[in-house]
């Protein structure tokens, strides 16, 4: 037994050591999240809690306040010439990136120009942009080919976003998202570490100024109050709970919607619903299979399927939905009530009759799900148990989402998918109106409202428009919306300064504990 | 001895050839793009088809698997797609708390294992027998995320003794005291892996004093402790360490299920989501650092077979 | 019957916890036969108005988030256990068998085989488990296989041991002599020889195949998620652990309650075998 003693000993100095553990120090946020963000490159993809955490880092030359409206960020101002083609946009002239350089319109020119080309939602933008240039070391003018509304709620939208990056490393970039070294913002936090499953760090950035006036959404004052935020990824939703409850986190993302009214009444615990609701969005197939141009059927499928019941199944307290069928919520400037009747009618006898005047005669219907969202999955259920009741043929097929997304731009492998939405402020941002998106609804109506859409930077104008293509979705059903989801975080009470809810990505400047 | 060592070692270069040309088939095997996973949402197939050019990950797979090779025989085990780091990097912080975990779950293995098997074997068939292995046997049919999932409800929510979750390095803030991160993941490891060790322990001393040899020893009139000592336990300890090397290689990869319930940062945690990402690099990586991992132990203990117990002949 | 009944009483005589696992064995093998008479309650049937309620008169074990009777989820999960060990146990000896004693009596196909073993051997089962399902799709049979492709390989060492002892006796000697030819030697002479450490090692592997399918339902990639499984159940819950706590504690209860039962049969089985195989099976 002569072995023992030694480990007996290692231990019990171990224990020792043990007792005697350090708390977090208050300098530090601890904000458990669902997983490891993909790259914290905000101009090529799209994932929400890349952004959660990049918006912190970087900037662009707009941001959102909190009615949703574009304001300056990096931008002091903006003109636009009578014929709406072309946007001269100044600089704030006292903007420092983390590497010590000073921003300038050369920077912004050439972060623009690789977002054009390369970001995720910058297409959108630079289809219809003649040229970027700088015309001044504080000034940069876009020239368009045609008026385009929506250009400052692009510029301000920084998920997929323009981000403004040194020009040195946006020119070098490319396609590629940017690797963690070059990590270089100008935001009010800079990067520090990203160590795989551990955490990734961002520190308090001394040399930051921040843009005028009060705080009001993304807007206003930025303070950085945490010496670093720590972004640690817990994939375990219970672990989640636990983490925050026990005090190693003070702020945990993405809690089921069933734990709501235990949480909401632990004084341990404060619930935090995030203002813009996000959706579920069962795509359909538009260029194969029994349900390509056949509306009828569609509409068939639509009719049968009651929403309500899912969103009960995967979401639970009724605080925390809404069966809408506006695909944004009531109360934004965006709600109509165009098509809705549609949304949510639930009845299998009118289903069936449809579907039977469509010609649809019992073919299996392919539908795909991961149960990495489990609310996707919940909803695939119940949609498959109510479509069957009318007489349709669901193939249910579940796979991991990274199977799933590769599957899905494979026209033949199927014929509606689940997936979700995040908030958007302006509609020209929703995936359907994308027609490379996996779907791939390009029909000549759509084609035609969606140049109309763009093209005019009337509000009133805009909205009506957006009323008619919300009707032709209900109408050609490209996609069905499941309805809008509440979701929520939870923060440690000890935190002050948080808004009671956030508006799309939750952020701590002017922060603190 | 040393020509059996070399000969050994010898075999490890086709067995480590032909595992890492079925890691790399098999992987590719797996649907998915790393690429689509990386660009999110809202990529259009044009986007991914140009990344995967740039990223070279459109080359027909026995390319790639050239580059591959080629690449880690100069100790180069690539970029990972989705942390755009060395996969090194990425392996080397996660084998601090995987090679950490592994230690202390065999502390707990020792401490509660070892003993409980001695006291077990020289109370045999009695009833601190029975309640000792059918323990043993109990905590071994748990299933480990329930037993996480319990452990963390008790210690961390309810008594606030532990920490819930993570790991910190030893090597930022907080030094060794960090270690109490591991306290709980590594005593929901212990759980199903100390009822081997419980019944070897107790099955080899039980066995070793059969034997004909330990029989011979104390006819010749040696004193029984030196008989225990020398012979029981030196045989004894043959077996219990081969256990041993083999848990050990078992609980770097096989801690996945408690690595993801404590949100630790360990290997197996990582070689899942890269699975899931479908960052190949990486699982490349991982497997090949954990075959070898294996192989190595696996050539010890035969080795320490050999070297320990005279009768085991070197073929 | 009766040497049936006194290999019994030898087995588990002094046993008496062996003995409750045999029982609760029973219990679940009722569970599996006749499971559409045990509960009134369809386990796939959603009632979003009772989602989760307690246990109460009308659903004993409480219900779930899509408000699925728990019990009768339960008492079907049975169902899939018993597929699953068996599934696994059947895969696994079959190939085991097979691999190791061909392995052992024909030296040089032994070596090339063997050698691949080896190599399997050297990847880490649950690893091993979780490539293989992310490239086959999750089903029943696909769990299955991959299960027991994983204890192929220790089935097969085991029985590579055990062939080569048995190898060098008088009996097999005796049969080669008698012209015995060698699928006759094998499986006529050798292999009534290992069945029952075969036995044995086939309750270790059907208590390890519950495990490693709970665990990979827990990760999400092991049978498809309808189907009602323990392990399903519980990774579907494992967010409930306060607000709906039944959901963990039935299940969970069954699974350590069926694998804790088979650990104990197989260990009072491996201590009543031939004790030259005894130190061959690991089990638990």
């Amino acid at each position: 037994m002569t072995r023992r003693s030694p480990l007996l000993v290692a231990a019990a100095t171990g224990l020792a050591l043990l007792l005697g553990g350090t708390a977090f120090a208050d300098g530090t946020m601890r904000y458990a999240s669902i997983g490891e963000p993909p790259s914290l490159d905000q101009q090529v993809g799209t994932s929400d809690l890349s952004t959660t955490i990049a918006h912190h880092v970087f900037e662009g030359l707009y941001t959102f306040n909190g009615d949703y409206a574009p304001v300056p960020l990096l931008a002091s101002g903006d003109t636009i010439s009578d014929d709406g083609k072309t946007i001269v946009i100044s600089l704030r002239d006292n903007v420092t990136f983390h590497n010590g350089k000073h921003m300038t319109s050369e920077d912004v020119v050439a972060s623009l120009k690789r977002w054009g080309e390369f970001g995720s939602r910058g297409g959108l933008l630079f289809a219809n942009v003649e040229s970027v240039e700088a015309t001044g070391e504080y000034e940069v003018t876009l020239k368009l080919t045609a008026p385009f509304g929506p250009w400052k709620n692009l510029l301000g939208f920084i998920n997929g976003g323009a981000a403004i990056y040194p020009s040195e490393i946006a020119a070098d970039a490319g396609g590629e998202p940017i690797a963690p070294e070059n990590y270089i913002g100008t935001g009010p936090y800079k990067f520090v570490e990203w160590r795989p499953n551990r955490h990734i760090e961002l520190a308090r950035f001394e040399d930051y100024t921040s843009p005028p006036g009060d705080a009001d959404g993304y807007g206003g004052a930025r303070n950085a109050e945490f010496d670093t935020l720590q972004f640690v990824p817990v994939p375990d939703v219970g672990t989640r709970v636990s983490g925050l409850r026990a005090g190693d986190y003070d702020y945990a993302e993405s809690i089921p919607g069933d734990l709501f009214e235990e949480l909401d009444a632990d004084e341990g615990v404060r619930t935090i619903l995030n203002g813009g609701p996000i959706f579920g969005l069962v795509f359909m197939n538009s260029k194969e299979g029994p349900l390509k141009e056949n509306f009828a059927l569609r509409r068939a499928i639509q009719t049968a399927i009651d929403k309500v019941p899912a969103l009960q199944v995967a979401i639970g307290p009724e605080k925390l939905w809404r069966a809408n069928g506006s695909f944004l919520p009531e109360g934004n400037v965006w709600y109509t009530d165009s098509g809705i009747d549609n949304f949510s009618r639930g009845d299998a006898e009118a289903a069936r009759a449809m579907a039977e005047e469509a010609g649809y005669a019992g073919e299996p219907i392919k539908l795909m799900v991961s149960t990495n969202y489990p609310f996707h999955y919940d909803s695939a259920v119940v949609y498959t148990k109510q479509l069957a009741e009318a007489g349709f043929n669901i193939d249910l097929q579940v796979y991991d989402w990274a199977t799933l997304i590769q599957k899905r731009s494979q026209p033949d492998q199927w014929d509606l998918f689940v997936t979700h939405h995040g908030f958007v402020p302006d509609p020209i941002l929703i995936s359907v109106l994308n027609e490379n998106y996996p779907g791939w609804w390009s029909t000549p109506e759509i084609t035609e409202l969606k140049a109309a859409f763009t093209a005019t930077a009337d509000p009133a104008k805009r909205q009506e428009i957006w009323a008619d293509i919300q009707g032709l979705i209900y109408e050609q059903v490209p996609t069905m919306k499941t309805g809008d989801v509440y979701t929520y975080n939870i923060a440690s009470p000890d935190l002050e300064g948080l808004e009671s809810s956030t508006l799309v990505w939750p952020h701590f400047w002017n922060v603190s504990k | 001895m040393f020509a059996y060592t070399i000969k050994r070692l010898l075999t490890l270069i086709p067995t480590l050839f032909a595992a890492s040309v079925l890691v790399f088939a098999f992987i590719h095997l797996i649907p998915g793009d790393p690429v689509a996973v990386l660009l999110g949402d809202t990529a259009t197939p044009e986007e991914i088809a140009a990344l995967s050019a740039e990223m070279g990950l459109d080359e027909p797979i026995y390319i790639q698997y050239a580059y591959w090779l080629g690449n880690v025989m100069q100790g180069d085990l690539g970029r990972s797609i989705f942390f755009q780091e060395p996969v090194t990097r990425v392996i080397a912080d996660g084998a601090e708390t995987s090679i950490l975990l592994a230690l202390m779950t065999m502390v707990w293995i020792v401490v509660l294992g070892v003993p409980i098997g001695v006291i077990a074997a020289t109370r045999h068939g009695g009833w601190i027998d029975q309640i000792a292995s059918g323990g043993a046997m109990f905590a071994a049919s748990i299933p480990t995320f329930w037993l996480g999932l319990y452990l963390i409800l008790i210690f961390a929510v309810t008594l606030g003794w532990l920490p819930s979750s993570g790991f910190p390095s030893v090597f930022d803030d907080g030094g060794l005291a960090n270690l109490r991160y591991l306290l709980l993941p590594s005593l929901t490891l212990a759980a199903p892996n100390s009822a081997l060790i419980i019944r070897l322990v107790r099955a080899s001393m039980l066995d070793v004093q059969r034997e004909d040899h330990v029989r011979t020893a104390r006819a010749k009139g040696l004193h029984p402790a030196k008989v225990a000592l020398k012979h029981v336990f030196r045989n004894a300890l043959v077996a219990v360490a081969a256990a041993f090397g083999f848990t050990f290689a078992a609980l770097i990869s096989e801690a996945v299920v408690t690595e993801t319930v404590f949100s630790l940062p360990g290997i197996g945690r990582l070689v899942v989501e890269s699975i899931l990402r479908r960052d190949y690099p990486v699982i490349q990586g991982v497997v090949l650092v954990i075959v070898c991992l294996y192989l190595v132990i696996n050539l010890i203990v035969d080795l320490a077979y050999a070297w320990l117990d005279p009768r085991v002949s070197l073929k | 019957m009766t040497a049936a009944l006194a290999t019994f009483n030898q087995v588990f005589r002094g046993r008496r916890l062996a003995l409750l696992g045999v029982g609760w064995l029973i219990i679940v093998a009722i569970a599996v036969v006749f499971a559409p008479w045990l509960t009134p309650y369809d386990p796939l049937e959603i009632d979003p108005v009772a989602r989760l309620t307690a246990p109460n008169a009308e659903h004993w074990f409480g219900t779930d988030h899509f408000g699925r009777d728990t019990l009768a989820r339960c008492i079907y999960g049975a169902r899939m256990a018993l597929l699953i060990g068996l599934g696994a146990v059947v895969v696994s000896l079959v190939g085991g068998t097979l691999i190791g004693m061909l392995s052992a009596y024909f030296t040089r196909l032994g070596h090339v085989l063997m050698r691949v073993v080896d190599v399997a051997m050297a990847f880490p089962a649950l690893l091993l488990a979780l490539v293989l399902m992310t490239i086959l799709d999750r089903s029943v049979t696909n769990t299955i296989f991959v299960i027991g492709i994983v204890y192929t390989t220790t089935t097969a060492r085991i029985l590579f041991g055990m062939t080569l002892k048995l190898k060098n006796e008088v009996f097999v000697d005796a049969a080669v002599v008698t012209g015995a030819g060698h699928p006759s030697v094998l499986f006529k002479h050798i292999l009534p020889n290992l069945i029952s450490p075969l036995l044995v090692q086939a309750t270790f592997i059907f208590a390890f195949a519950q495990l490693q399918a709970a665990a990979l339902d827990f990760l999400g990639l092991g049978l498809p998620p309808e189907i009602p499984s323990w392990g399903n159940m519980l990774a579907e819950s494992r967010v409930y652990v306060t607000r709906a706590s039944w959901l963990l504690m039935f299940p969970g209860a069954l699974i350590i309650l069926t694998v804790f039962s088979m650990n104990l049969v197989g260990d009072a089985l491996r201590d009543a075998i031939d004790p030259r195989f005894k130190d061959d099976i690991a089990g638990v």
